[in-house]
């Protein structure tokens, strides 16, 4: 790298980590979409644990003295899965469509400021949102539901999780928003694949129990395997047996969340529109 | 000297509708050029494919020496836009935007001196969503000049304004090209035109119709000088000379008469009513038809209008 890209990769940064505090102070300001991103999964949380009180079923396969795990524990991480997907995917895909329809991004195309730049800044927003949302769910579900605090691997694999899960799904936010016609079609076309993708990626059930061919399509998207390595994160290690492959899987978590974000990055800077008003 | 702006041959069709149909033009760097025209003429799209924001169908663009085409990201750099709708960020205060916007450019100015420059210093703290219309307009004005640029381009920036703060509003543009800036704006009020611009470039129908200055328009349009008076119940216009067959009648009855000479040919039309017997010409006025009226005039759609107006007035 010569002195000039140094340089230019300086500034992309910079400029990207001044366009997200201006849109984390911007968000801060605007109550409902605060309770929306904090709030919305906890509710979820509460409501769903209370209504699924069941344990899960033994691991086949594991061997000794295995704990008993409740569904509201296997549902912590399922739930910390789908807020960091959530954030990046679903939030972000529809805050944009809206702000390239009302003309705000089309505003932001008359300055300097770099694709990539805005592209960082929209993730590091999404990165903030999510440690804020974990912070609160993992307090709760520390208190209230029976999760134990990671131990030192926990940590390490949580920190990829969410450092590679939120790219993950904002690329993905930011790619949808090419296929939304109009603002008003943002979250009915957003919605649609979150919800589905929350249904077969082991977060409201165990992945084991969907048929395989399920598996394999939740498999091609990043929430399947950022719901899994939050799992080995929240749960007892032996729970592995209960995974599909009876293992964690992490790997190939990192691999497809890697993938995700290259291609994902790719497309989204190639598809983008600032300006989709007129 | 190298001209701020070139176009040639320039072409936008939407589906069925061209919007700009061939349009050539050279702006001056340093002046602020008026693109005057009505309401879907063609202005705010001539001025996206100069922004960058639309691609041309055909013909050549070339904004401080760059495509905007293809060399959107340089030109940033050096050209300031205020659209035509204004829709900052929410939640965030002029200060906050200005200290953001300041950071993506080389040389900007202080955020204060462009608070200053478009009067928005004693609401500089108040969040977005309080701020009026006006003050609104002139955020996205003090974003626009920020970076100092070369050049901006004005969008209707006063429309919706009542006279005050259209005024004001003339104030700040003039500030502008104290600084040499060049300014591009379209607008579809005349008077707005007149006020600031140093060459009108008007647009009908995807057209430049006019290209020139105040005066050269007056020029053009002198033709359109009227001599008028109010005539007396049961008067044949055909008894007039041949020469004045063009005349109108407005809605409140006067007849207006085109001249080229209008000295000249008032005195010939008060030497035929006395030969005739007539001994008043009611009313009688040599109108040279105000900007807008022959604004009117030159875009066609609004002549008849203006016929009655003028006479009205």
């Amino acid at each position: 790298m010569n002195a000039t890209t140094a340089k230019i990769a300086a500034r992309t940064l910079r400029l990207g980590f001044e366009y997200m505090k201006l849109n984390l102070r911007s968000i801060s300001r605007q109550p409902a979409a605060v309770f929306f991103v904090v709030l919305f999964p906890i509710l979820f949380l509460i409501i769903f644990s209370s209504l699924l009180t069941f344990e899960l079923p033994f691991p086949e396969g594991a061997a000794g003295n295995v704990p008993v795990v409740t569904f509201s524990q296997y549902f912590v991480a399922g739930i910390i899965g789908s807020a960091i997907f959530g954030t990046s995917f679903n939030l972000l895909g529809n805050s944009l469509a809206i702000q390239q329809y009302d003309g705000t991004l089309k505003q932001l195309a008359a300055t300097p400021l770099p694709r990539t730049s805005f592209f960082i800044g929209q993730v590091g927003t999404a990165m903030t949102y999510t440690l804020l949302q974990l912070v609160v769910m993992m307090i709760l579900g520390i208190a209230a539901y029976g999760v134990e605090l990671p131990d030192g691997q926990g940590w390490l694999t949580l920190i990829w999780i969410v450092l590679l899960g939120v790219p993950a799904g904002c690329v993905m936010g930011i790619a949808i928003t090419a296929i939304i016609p109009s603002a008003n079609a943002a979250p009915a076309i957003i919605q649609v694949p979150y919800i589905l993708f929350q249904f077969i990626s082991g977060v409201f059930f165990t992945l084991a129990s969907l048929p395989t061919w399920l598996q394999w399509i939740a498999g091609l998207f990043p929430l399947r395997w950022i719901a899994q390595g939050l799992r080995s994160v929240f749960l007892p290690d032996v729970y592995k047996y209960a995974e599909p492959g009876e293992d964690w899987q992490l790997g190939l978590a990192a691999i497809v969340l890697v993938v995700w974000i290259i291609l994902g990055f790719a497309a989204a800077r190639f598809t983008f529109q600032w300006d989709r008003s007129g | 000297m190298e001209p701020a702006i070139r176009i040639r041959g320039v072409r936008k069709r939407y589906g069925s509708v061209t919007a700009v149909n061939g349009i050539d033009l050279e702006i001056e760097a340093g002046q602020v050029y008026a693109l005057l025209g009505p309401n879907g003429a063609g202005k705010t799209t001539l001025l996206e494919i100069l922004e960058g924001y639309r691609v041309r169908d055909d013909g050549e663009v070339s904004v401080l020496g760059m495509d905007p085409g293809r060399e959107r990201g340089e030109l940033n750099r050096r050209v300031g836009i205020v659209l035509q709708r204004s829709t900052p960020m929410e939640g965030l205060t002029p200060r906050e935007m200005l200290n953001f916007t300041a950071k993506l450019y080389e040389h900007p100015m202080h955020p204060s001196e462009a608070l200053d420059l478009v009067g928005l210093s004693e609401h500089a703290d108040r969040v977005g969503g309080k701020l009026s219309g006006g003050q609104k307009r002139r955020l996205d004005l003090a974003i626009s000049v920020i970076g100092n640029p070369d050049l901006i381009f004005l969008d209707e920036p006063t429309t919706g304004f009542d006279a005050t703060a259209r005024r004001q509003a003339w104030e700040v543009v003039r500030g502008l090209t104290e600084r040499g800036t060049t300014v591009i704006l379209t607008t579809h009020y005349l008077d707005e035109a007149e006020h600031l611009a140093q060459r009108i470039g008007m647009i009908k129908d995807g057209q430049i119709v006019f290209e020139g200055d105040v005066e050269g328009l007056r020029r053009q349009l002198e033709s359109e000088t009227r001599i008028s008076w109010r005539p007396p119940a049961g008067f044949d216009p055909s008894s007039l000379p041949a020469e004045w067959a063009d005349q109108r009648t407005g809605a409140d009855g006067r007849l207006s008469l085109p001249t080229q000479h209008p000295t000249r040919d008032a005195g010939r039309l008060i030497d035929w009513a006395r030969e005739h017997g007539i001994d008043e010409l009611n009313g009688l006025q040599v109108e040279r038809p105000d900007l807008e009226e022959l604004y009117l005039e030159l875009v066609g759609d609004g002549s008849e209008a203006a016929t009655v107006d003028g006479a009205a007035r």
